[in-house]
């Protein structure tokens, strides 16, 4: 909250470099470095807090008054804590809910994104309209009926309500940028390879498919990120503790039974270990991150 | 703000008006292409559309067929209920305190990260962090920061003598600090704005340079007419997702305390999947949604309607 304050006024202040001279420079520098350091501070001192707390034994946490750092440091929280949050289960049902959606997700978006970019038929406006649309509704409005829907067919507590749905073009972001990204490839390169009598599916197979890497590597991993954070929904469709992701399971293990405090060693230890792999992806493919969010601050911008 | 596209694709499929003879594959094969998504407009859009509208006439429990009762519902939520009034309140503040903030600080932030210094990257990079961490891992991780008594923050602002908060405990400070965990991840607004800054033309920047333009006039003159399409976008995802927020009130404060942090969805979730022993109100529920739903279309809409008052375009004659 106090960086409120000070932030715009002091990104103004530095707004103001390039036309000074040389002694206000040093000081626009120097304050820079104060703000960036102060940012980089809030974003990183609660994960770093994060990590203590998974050293600390399980008392230690509790210290009045609160020390920083854990005066014993107990590695055995990283092997106790997830055993105790049936983490490796969780994590095979999230690895297979996550893997399965983005699969789907991306797969069926492209293939939406390349008929309404390159085929010509009869509603293409239509469909394209509606699928942008879709984007404006808000995920709630379907809670509730589709909730009805599912426990009618038996989809119940299973895992299916969570993965079918991006097997069916479950994000229309994912429709829209697919199309966009196609628009920008040349027709050139489908005629010359439908002379070369390839039909539609090899067309978006081996030709279309190798040429839009960067755009469904976005896709894939704003895909992963959804579901693998996804906390509504799992915690609506599945009922038995044995199916949940790791979103839920977590969620629910600092969630104050009666008169049992949650055990915060042992949770932050395994926090981490739930963090990891979204931060491996974002630090190996960051580029894509920023490039998937650009496009959609590019493509509004006309 | 699609039509520039179309008109880009119409041109391009008329030069190759030769090809007509596979008109009537591509047709199928569009058709075969689009299937999965048609398929899934029509049962996870269109039907849930159709019916929770008409769920929100009925009295539901989700065991027994529903039972049409007219406006009965509504009729309920905004005389009898005493929880909806404070969960719209609730909401309403939700709104008002986080998206200003979050437009202003993921702007500030943007620009301050659009600056050419060593180490830029760095400070993008943590600033996005929070974003890409699960929601849930996050949430939990500020609860216990936020814990008066052996939280972090209460810790810090001990050391350096500053008065401490009971922070999500406290009726008056509960609904900031579930807003101050949000801001947490003002990152992802910084990274929308971060690339309609880039997009601004540097030479507008050198010719107010030129012309002796101090830094608030370049700002108020040049940067925020530029980038003001975008700002609009901001505006309108901001206001639409803070209106929908449910994981930070459900995992931090679960409602509390009183209801001081109860937001609608919070209040629909309860309602419609209430804990075991309870009967669900689903009916009741969906007309909460539709509650929910129409000030979300109202604020698009107003939103885009009195857009053109202050958003910068083109083709203005000025």
């Amino acid at each position: 909250m106090t960086a409120l304050q000070t932030e715009p006024t002091l990104a103004g202040a530095t707004q103001s470099v390039p036309p000074a001279k040389k002694k206000p420079r040093l000081v626009g520098t120097t304050a820079w470095y104060v703000v960036a350091l102060f940012i980089c501070a809030v974003m990183v001192v609660p994960l770093l807090w994060m990590i203590t707390i998974g050293l600390k034994s399980r008392t230690a946490v509790f210290d009045i008054p609160p020390k920083l750092l854990p005066h014993e440091w107990t590695w055995s929280n990283f092997i106790n804590g997830p055993k105790a949050i049936h983490f490796p289960k969780l994590l095979l049902n999230s690895f297979i809910i996550t893997g399965l959606s983005v699969i789907g997700g991306v797969l069926t978006a492209m293939m939406a994104g390349y008929a309404l970019a390159r085929l010509r038929f009869p509603g293409r406006k239509t469909w394209f309209y509606l699928f942008v649309g879709s984007m404006l509704l808000p995920g709630v409005v379907g809670l509730i009926p589709l909730f009805q829907m599912y426990k009618s067919i038996g989809w119940y507590d299973t895992w299916l309500p969570l993965i079918v749905p991006a097997f069916l073009g479950g994000n229309p972001l994912f429709i829209f940028l697919a199309r966009q990204y196609f628009l920008a490839i040349p027709y050139s390169i489908d005629e010359a390879a439908k002379i070369d009598g390839a039909g539609h599916l090899r067309i978006f197979v081996s030709v279309m498919l190798p040429l839009t890497r960067p755009a469904w590597l976005t896709m894939a991993i704003l895909a992963f990120q959804a579901s693998w954070n996804d906390y509504l929904n799992p915690l609506v469709y599945l009922y038995s503790s044995g199916k949940w992701p790791l979103s839920v399971g977590m969620a629910s293990f600092i969630s104050p039974f009666a008169g049992k405090t949650p055990d915060w060693s042992y949770y932050m230890a395994t926090n981490l270990l739930y963090m990891l792999p979204p931060l491996i992806i974002f630090f190996a493919a960051q580029r894509y991150f920023i490039q998937g969010l650009g496009a959609l601050g590019s493509t509004n911008q006309k | 703000m699609n039509s520039v596209s179309f008109g880009g694709s119409t041109t391009r499929r008329r030069s190759r008006g030769g090809m007509s003879r596979n008109a009537g594959s591509d047709v199928k094969a569009a058709y075969l292409f689009i299937a999965p998504a048609v398929i899934g407009f029509l049962v996870f859009v269109g039907y849930p559309l159709i019916r929770s509208f008409y769920l929100a006439l009925t009295k539901y429990n989700g065991l027994t067929d529903p039972v049409f009762v007219g406006l009965g519902n509504f009729r309920r939520l905004f005389t009898t209920d005493p929880a909806f009034w404070p969960a719209l309140r609730a909401t309403g503040y939700l709104v008002l305190l986080y998206v200003p903030l979050s437009l202003v600080l993921g702007l500030a932030l943007a620009m301050f990260c659009n600056q050419r210094f060593a180490g830029v990257r760095i400070v993008r990079t943590l600033a996005y962090l929070p974003v890409v961490l699960p929601a849930v891992a996050t949430i939990t991780l500020w609860k216990f920061i936020l814990d008066p008594q052996v939280g972090l923050l209460n810790t810090i602002l001990d050391r350096l003598g500053l008065p401490t908060s009971l922070w999500l405990q406290g009726p008056s400070t509960s609904m900031p600090s579930v807003v101050m965990v949000m801001l947490w991840g003002v990152g992802g607004t910084m990274i929308i704005f971060l690339a309609a800054l880039q997009a601004v033309p540097t030479e507008l920047y050198e010719a107010a340079r030129v012309d002796g333009a101090g830094a608030w006039s370049v700002f108020f003159r040049i940067t925020l007419p530029m980038i003001s399409p975008i700002v609009l976008l901001q505006v309108i995802l901001q206001t639409t997702a803070a209106l929908q927020t449910f994981n930070q009130p459900k995992i931090l404060t679960n409602g509390g305390p009183g209801f001081s942090t109860k937001v609608l969805m919070l209040s629909i979730y309860e309602n419609g999947f209430p804990t075991l022993g309870r009967i669900p109100q689903l009916g009741y529920a969906s007309a909460q949604v539709w509650v929910l739903f129409v000030i979300i279309i109202a604020v698009i809409a107003l939103t885009a309607k009195f857009s053109s008052l202050w958003t910068y375009s083109d083709s203005t004659s000025d």
